[in-house]
C-alpha cells in the first residue's frame, strides 16, 4: 500500500473533513509553504507595528510629572485599523474554536463563520474610528514639547527625533549598530524605509487584490453562468483592461485623480480597478464548467432563485482558484507598486524608490541590496505560498 | 474556418473602439490642461489673454475643444454661480459633467473620422524647428527597435523553456525537477526593475562589477559607417541585457507550463500504448509526447505577447531604448493625446491580431481542433 493510497483510507475513516481543513493538511506537509507563510506574516506583523520600531514620535512621554503616550495619539485611523485587521486574522483560528459546535450542529462551515463574525468586527470598528477620531498631525508634537521633558521612550530606530543629532553628517554611512542596515543619501535609516515601504507594498498587495478579486468574481460569475450575450459584452469589457498594458492604463488613470487623494490610496485603487482581468477570466472559466453541472440542474429543477443558486451553490465552487490566483497577484501587484515608485510616477515610501536612489549611487550597495533583497524575498514568498495552494488545491490548475 | 475567421475579425473592431475610447476618455477627463502647460513651456509666461487665444487655437487644432452650452446657460438663467444656492450649484456641476461628456463624444468622434482619412493628428510632446511630428511616424520609426527585443527575447524564450520543462517532466520529483521549479519560481519573483538595477549595476559600464556592456540605446554612436558584420555585432552588444530582462521572467513561465503538459500527456494513454508495444523511451518522448505538449506551448507564447510588449515598457524606460514602450510611456506622462491614441490603436490591433494568429496556428498544427 503506498502513501496516497494509505492517505485516502485514513481520510475516509476517520471523521468528516471540510475542504479547507483538508487544504490546510496538504500546505503543512510543505516546508517551503510554512516558511513563506511564516515569512508573510511576519513581514505583515513588522509593516503594522512599524510605528513603534522606527519613527519620530515618541510612545512614552514624562512632563511636569505626568506621563503620556503621545504615539496613540498621532497614530492614524488607518494604521489602528491595519492593526486590528491583522490581529482579528491572527486570532481566526481562535474565533474558529468557539464557533465551531454551534457551526456544526446548524450545518454551516465554522470557517465561514469565523470570517464573517472578524469581517463585521473589523468593519464596525473602522466605521466608528473614521466617523469619531481625529488622528492628530504628525511632526505637531515638536511644536508643543517643552525643555522640562524628565524622560522619554522613543522607538528603537528614531530617524530625526534627537535635535543634536546632524543628519546630513550621518548620511551614506554603511550599516552600523546604530544605523542597522546603513543610512541613505539625506541621512535616512535604510532599515525605516524598508519597515516602511512593507507597509506600501502590504497595503498594495491586499487593499487592491481584495479590490481586484471582488470585482473580477462578481463580473465572472455573472459572465460565467449566464453566458451567451451577458458573456460576450462583459468578455469585450475585459478585453478592453486586458489590452491597455497595465502601466499605461494606470499612468492615464493616476493624472486623472485629483491632487487631494492621498497617492497610496490612489495607487491601491487604480491597481485595484485595473486588475480584475485575472480573477475574472478563471471566475468565467470555472462557471462555465459548473452551470453544466448535475447538481445545478437539480437545483434549478428544485426551482431555487437564481440568485440563491449563484450564492450559495455556483459561486463557492468556483471560488477555490481565486484564491491562488490572488496570491500570485498579490506578487505582482506588488511589482506594478514598485515599478511605478521606481519611475518615479508616485510619491509614496516604496522599496521601489529605494532601489532607484540605490541605481544612482551603486557604491553604496546597503541600499539597493536591501531593497533588493526584501523585494525578491517578499515576491518569492508569496509565489511559493500561492504554488503551495495551488498543489493543494489541484495540481492541474492551470494559473 | 472562414466563418469564424470573419467572425473573429469583425469582434476586433467594437474591442479596438472600446480600447481607443477608453484611453481617451480618461486623458480627456484629467484635470490641469496640457495645452497650456505646453505653451508655456515653449514661450514663458506669457499675457493671459494671449495664453487663452492661442490656447484656443490649439485646441481648435488638435481636436480638444471644451463645450461649456449647459453651464452657460444654467447660469443665464440663475445668475453667476457664487451666490447661488446649494440646489443651484448641483445642477451647475451636472451640467458641467454633462458638457465634459459631450465634448469627449464629439472629440471622440472627430478622432475617428481622421483616422478614417489615415490622419493620425499632431504630437504635443514631440516637435521639430518644422512643426509637429505626425505620430504615425514617431511609431513606425520605432516599430524595429521593439520587434528586434521581443523577438530575439520569444525565440530564446522558447528555445530555453523547452528543455527545460522536458528535463524537470523526465525526471518528475528528482533533484533536476523541484530544482529547476525552485529556480524557475525565483527567476518569476524577480521584478524587472530589480533584474534591470543589478545588471547595469555589475555588467555594465561605469558600474560597481565589469564593464562589459553599454548602459543605454540600441548602437554606439557613429554606428552609421559601420558595416554590415560590424553594424550586426554592435546591435547584439547592446541588446544583451535587455534581452535578459525580458526573457527571464517568461522562460520562467513557459518552463513551468511545459513541465505541466507534458507530464499530462507521459500518464495519456497513447504513451502507454507506445510503452506496451516497445518504443524506446527517447522515441516516445521526443516524437509522441513533446510534439503534443508543443501545442498549449505555442498558444501560451501568444498569449504572453501582450505581456512581453507591456513589459519592455519598463525595460526601454531603464535602458533608455527609443522603441514604442518608452514612446507609450512619455506619451501618457505628457497627455500627448494623439501619440497616445495612435500607439493605443495599432498596440491594440497588434495583440488581437496576434490572438487570431494563435488561433489560426493552434488548429494548424492540431488537426482535431475544428472552429465553427
Amino acid at each position: 500500500m503506498n502513501e496516497r493510497t494509505r492517505e485516502v483510507g485514513e481520510m475516509l475513516a476517520g471523521p468528516p473533513r471540510s475542504y479547507a481543513s483538508i487544504v490546510w493538511g496538504q500546505l503543512r506537509k510543505r516546508p517551503s509553504a510554512m516558511i513563506s507563510l511564516g515569512g508573510v506574516l511576519v513581514l505583515a506583523v513588522l509593516a503594522v507595528i512599524a510605528p513603534f520600531i522606527a519613527g519620530e514620535v515618541p510612545i512614552r512621554w514624562v512632563q511636569d510629572g505626568r506621563a503620556s503616550w503621545p504615539i496613540l495619539r498621532y497614530l492614524t485611523n488607518a494604521e489602528y485599523s491595519g492593526m486590528l485587521a491583522l490581529a482579528l486574522a491572527l486570532a481566526l483560528p481562535l474565533t474558529m474554536r468557539f464557533v465551531r459546535p454551534r457551526a456544526e450542529a446548524a450545518g454551516a462551515s465554522p470557517w465561514l463563520r469565523a470570517v464573517a463574525i472578524h469581517l463585521g468586527a473589523w468593519l464596525v470598528v473602522t466605521l466608528t474610528l473614521l466617523a469619531v477620531r481625529e488622528p492628530e498631525r504628525r511632526y505637531g508634537f515638536f511644536l508643543e514639547r517643552a525643555a522640562d521633558v524628565e524622560s522619554a521612550w522613543f522607538p528603537p530606530i528614531a530617524w530625526s527625533h534627537d535635535p543634536g543629532y546632524e543628519e546630513l553628517a550621518h548620511r551614506d554611512q554603511p550599516p552600523s549598530w546604530r544605523h542597522p542596515l546603513g543610512t541613505g543619501r539625506l541621512g535616512d535609516d535604510i532599515l525605516l524605509r524598508i519597515l516602511y515601504g512593507a507597509r506600501t507594498a502590504m497595503t498594495i498587495g491586499f487593499v487592491a487584490v481584495g479590490i481586484g478579486s471582488t470585482i473580477g468574481v462578481l463580473l465572472g460569475s455573472v459572465s460565467g453562468y449566464f453566458a451567451r450575450r451577458v458573456d460576450l459584452v462583459l468578455m469585450r469589457i475585459a478585453e478592453i483592461f486586458m489590452f491597455i498594458p497595465t502601466l499605461v492604463l494606470i499612468i492615464i488613470i493616476l493624472a486623472v485623480i485629483p491632487a487631494s487623494v492621498p497617492p497610496l490610496w490612489a495607487v491601491v485603487g487604480v491597481i485595484g480597478v485595473t486588475g480584475w482581468t485575472g480573477s475574472y477570466r478563471l471566475m468565467r472559466a470555472e462557471l462555465l464548467r459548473i452551470r453544466t453541472e448535475d447538481y445545478i440542474t437539480a437545483a434549478r429543477a428544485l426551482g431555487i432563485p437564481t440568485w440563491r443558486l449563484l450564492l450559495r451553490h455556483a459561486v463557492p465552487n468556483g471560488l477555490a482558484p481565486i484564491l491562488v490566483g490572488a496570491g500570485f497577484g498579490i506578487a505582482g501587484a506588488i511589482g506594478i507598486e514598485l515599478t511605478l515608485a521606481f519611475l518615479g510616477l508616485v510619491q509614496t515610501p516604496s522599496w521601489g524608490e529605494m532601489l532607484n536612489d540605490g541605481r544612482q549611487n551603486l557604491e553604496f550597495w546597503w541600499v539597493w541590496g536591501s531593497a533588493g533583497a526584501i523585494i525578491f524575498l517578499t515576491m518569492f514568498a508569496y509565489n511559493l505560498l500561492a504554488e503551495a495552494i495551488r498543489d493543494a488545491i489541484d495540481p492541474k490548475l492551470k494559473i | 474556418m472562414k466563418t469564424y475567421l470573419l467572425k473573429r475579425l469583425l469582434l476586433m473592431i467594437p474591442t479596438l473602439v472600446g480600447i481607443t475610447f477608453v484611453t481617451y476618455a480618461i486623458v480627456r477627463l484629467a484635470p490641469g490642461d496640457p495645452i497650456e502647460a505646453m505653451i508655456r513651456s515653449q514661450t514663458g509666461n506669457i499675457d493671459p489673454k494671449v495664453m487663452k487665444e492661442s490656447a484656443d487655437r490649439m485646441r481648435q487644432r488638435l481636436g480638444l475643444i471644451e463645450y461649456h452650452y449647459l453651464r452657460d446657460a444654467v447660469d443665464r438663467r440663475c445668475g453667476p454661480a457664487a451666490e447661488a444656492g446649494a440646489g443651484v450649484r448641483a445642477l451647475r456641476a451636472g451640467a458641467v459633467a454633462i458638457d465634459k461628456l459631450y465634448g469627449i463624444f464629439l472629440g471622440y468622434g472627430r478622432w475617428m473620422g481622421h483616422m478614417a482619412r489615415g490622419d493620425f493628428g499632431e504630437s504635443i510632446k514631440y516637435r521639430t524647428s518644422a512643426g509637429s511630428r505626425n505620430p504615425l511616424h514617431l511609431i513606425v520609426e520605432r516599430i524595429p527597435v521593439t520587434a528586434t527585443l521581443n523577438v530575439i527575447a520569444d525565440a530564446l524564450i522558447f528555445l530555453i523553456a523547452i528543455p527545460v520543462g522536458l528535463a524537470a517532466a523526465q525526471y518528475k520529483g528528482r533533484w533536476v525537477d523541484w530544482g529547476s521549479s525552485l529556480v524557475l519560481l525565483g527567476l518569476w519573483s524577480i521584478p524587472v526593475i530589480l533584474a534591470g538595477t543589478v545588471l547595469l549595476g555589475f555588467l555594465g559600464k561605469g558600474g560597481l562589477g565589469w564593464n562589459l556592456f553599454p548602459v543605454a540605446g540600441m548602437h554606439t554612436p557613429g554606428y552609421e559607417k559601420y558595416g554590415l558584420i560590424q553594424y550586426m555585432a554592435d546591435l547584439l552588444w547592446h541588446v544583451v541585457l535587455p534581452v535578459v530582462c525580458l526573457v527571464y521572467g517568461g522562460l520562467a513561465y513557459l518552463a513551468k507550463m511545459g513541465r505541466a503538459s507534458l507530464l499530462e500527456n507521459l500518464r495519456a494513454d497513447y504513451v502507454r500504448t507506445a510503452r506496451a508495444k516497445g518504443l524506446p523511451e527517447r522515441r516516445i518522448i521526443y516524437h509522441h509526447a513533446l510534439r503534443n505538449s508543443l501545442l498549449p506551448m505555442i498558444t501560451t507564447m501568444v498569449l504572453t505577447l501582450p505581456g512581453l510588449i507591456g513589459g519592455s515598457i519598463v525595460v526601454e524606460t531603464i535602458f533608455s531604448i527609443q522603441g514604442m514602450g518608452l514612446l507609450y510611456i512619455g506619451a501618457a506622462r505628457a497627455y500627448d493625446l494623439s501619440v497616445l491614441m495612435a500607439e493605443t490603436l495599432i498596440y491594440g490591433f497588434l495583440v488581437l491580431a496576434f490572438l487570431i494568429i494563435g488561433d489560426i496556428l493552434y488548429a494548424w498544427a492540431d488537426p482535431r481542433i475544428r472552429y465553427e
